[in-house]
């Protein structure tokens, strides 16, 4: 018995020190370097956000951030590793070291800037609200009022628009982006505030229960490529890429592929385009 | 040398002394501890936990609405558990067949699947706009199911002699379920109903995918913001334990009280 109880301890003690061990070696030296070139690239992203991260029918991560750290990829000669993280966890996965990258159309924020670097930004994106097509919104102002119910992406930056200016709204923080479309074409929210293209694309599909609303209402927000904080050189080899990929016309391609029917759209509404990173 | 080996040593049989027990909790927990530490170490994360002061009205608001799902829907599941159990046994066919199916159809299903569903198509149709009645009732209909099983099993588990006996010194039915089954039942099913009621807390944090704002949903909407994963998690599961700790230590009460009075 006694000596079950040694082995049971010595067992526990290997246990902490090679499971933890392994851990130590990747995420060694704070920033996984950019010199060891034989590894792959880890990249988080949500798939969960088409047409900017998503999965094609046969399951295969597809999408401008695919397509666009594809590219990186080649421009680097690395192998890129996609994976799918849970909106929460992208920034913990850079923290921790267990992804190199983060590109999930995410909007350069103040706050995110103390935990992670971001890259120049590559995209630009204003918030629009999808409001229930029975309601009186017809701007923001009208959904800063005590009594109205307004659905937001949690961590989304529509999330933490609504917990800065709009004090007297009542917030329903989901999960996904589809339970608040949900929650408004049901009418139990009066509004949701996402991106432009988002809430164009689900007014598009839903036309009978729901109506968008884009008078811009903050200021542009930069998507940028996030890395560990500190990993300098990752950093610049992406923000030289980003240059060469605009000048080589990476971007048209991109929306040619993905967002043509949108492009139309927004023309039509006099928006600026997603690359057109114009001032 | 002997005291101390009596610390950590006992064999078969012997009761604990609280020292011991203490010491040993102790090392236990603290080993525990060791090993999240390297690990956090290893990975270079350092904890700040000093956010928590700024969010304590809405930790404890989520805490007070956690508690309170969790004691309503235990009332509705027992409930809903005791008649689909008794209903599973009707003479009547169609009940018997409707609550054996109910009880099939929410055990071999996920709940998060059940919360979506009964919220925006039965709770939309119904008129249900309450989440917290809806967080309510959808629990208390998962539980039940589970409960059901647990009642039915006890039940089954009585033998049939006990039966003949009660009829053969001429009790009536009343009294049959008063002095036979009853007290039966009760040994055996209340440790696993104390312990359903922990699985229920749990559970109830998955009503946070449709806004009940419980203590996950709290946690998750401070960790949206301020990006403290691993901190609000951390304390989330502390706050959790506070919950299910006594309850599981009042499972095992129960189960050593009525080892040898059945």
């Amino acid at each position: 018995m006694k000596k079950q109880i040694c082995f049971l301890f010595t067992l526990l003690s290997a246990i902490m020190l090679s499971g933890c061990g392994g851990h130590a070696k990747t995420a060694d030296g704070g920033a996984p370097s950019s010199a060891d070139s034989g590894k792959p690239l880890i990249v988080a992203m949500e798939l969960a956000y088409p047409p900017f991260e998503t999965r094609d029918d046969a399951g295969e991560p597809s999408g401008v951030s695919v397509d666009l750290m594809k590219a990186f990829g080649e421009y680097c000669g690395r192998e890129i590793k996609i994976e799918n993280t849970a909106w929460d966890g992208l920034i913990p996965s850079l923290q921790t070291g267990s992804a190199d990258i983060v590109i999930s159309s995410m909007t350069i924020t103040k706050e995110r800037e103390e935990l992670i670097d971001f890259s120049i930004p590559y995209a630009n994106a204003l918030l629009a609200i999808l409001a229930n097509a029975d309601s009186d919104i017809a701007s923001i102002d009208d959904l800063n009022q005590a009594g109205k119910i307004l659905a937001v992406k949690s961590g989304s930056t529509g999330h933490m628009y609504a917990e800065k200016n709009l004090p007297d709204t009542q917030l329903l923080v989901m999960p996904d982006e589809s339970a608040c479309v949900t929650e408004v074409a049901q009418g139990r929210a009066d509004g949701f505030i996402y991106d432009q293209l988002t809430i164009y694309r689900n007014w598009q599909n839903n036309p009978d229960t729901t109506k968008a609303i884009f008078i811009p209402f903050q200021d542009v927000e930069k998507w940028g490529i996030a890395v560990q904080k500190g990993n300098q050189d990752l950093l610049d080899q992406i923000n030289a890429f980003l240059a060469d990929f605009q000048e080589k016309g990476g971007y048209e391609e991109l929306t040619e592929k993905y967002l043509a029917e949108e492009k139309k759209a927004f023309d039509e509404l006099h928006f600026q385009w997603f690359f057109d990173r114009k001032e | 040398m002997k005291r101390l080996k009596q610390l950590f040593w006992i064999p078969d049989n012997k009761k604990i002394s609280r020292p011991a027990a203490f010491l040993n909790l102790l090392v236990v927990t603290a080993l525990w501890v060791a090993l999240f530490w390297v690990c956090l170490g290893a990975i270079h994360v350092q904890l700040d936990f000093t956010f928590l002061g700024q969010f304590r009205i809405r930790i404890w608001d989520g805490f007070l609405v956690t508690l309170s799902l969790s004691l309503c829907s235990l009332i509705l599941s027992l409930l809903l558990g005791i008649l689909s159990a008794a209903g599973q046994s009707s003479p009547l066919l169609f009940i018997r067949f409707f609550c054996s199916v109910y009880v099939k159809f929410i055990r071999g299903t996920p709940l998060i699947m059940q919360i979506y569903l009964f919220f925006y198509i039965v709770g939309t149709a119904w008129g249900v706009n309450n989440r917290f009645t809806a967080g309510v009732l959808i629990l208390s209909i998962f539980e039940g199911a589970y409960i059901a099983e647990i009642i039915r099993g006890s039940l089954l588990s009585l033998e049939a002699s006990q039966l003949e006996a009660a009829r053969a010194v001429g009790f009536t039915r009343w009294q049959t379920w008063r002095f036979v089954i009853l007290p039966q039942m009760i040994a055996r099913t209340l440790p696993a109903l104390t312990g359903q009621f922990a699985s229920i807390i749990k559970d109830s944090s998955l009503l946070s995918i449709i806004a009940v704002i419980e203590l996950t949903q709290a946690m998750r909407e401070i960790s949206a913001v301020n990006f403290r994963l691993f901190e609000c998690y951390l304390f989330l599961g502390i706050l959790y334990l506070c919950l299910t700790l006594p309850i599981s230590l009042i499972s095992e009460r129960l189960e050593k009280r009525f080892q040898y009075e059945s």
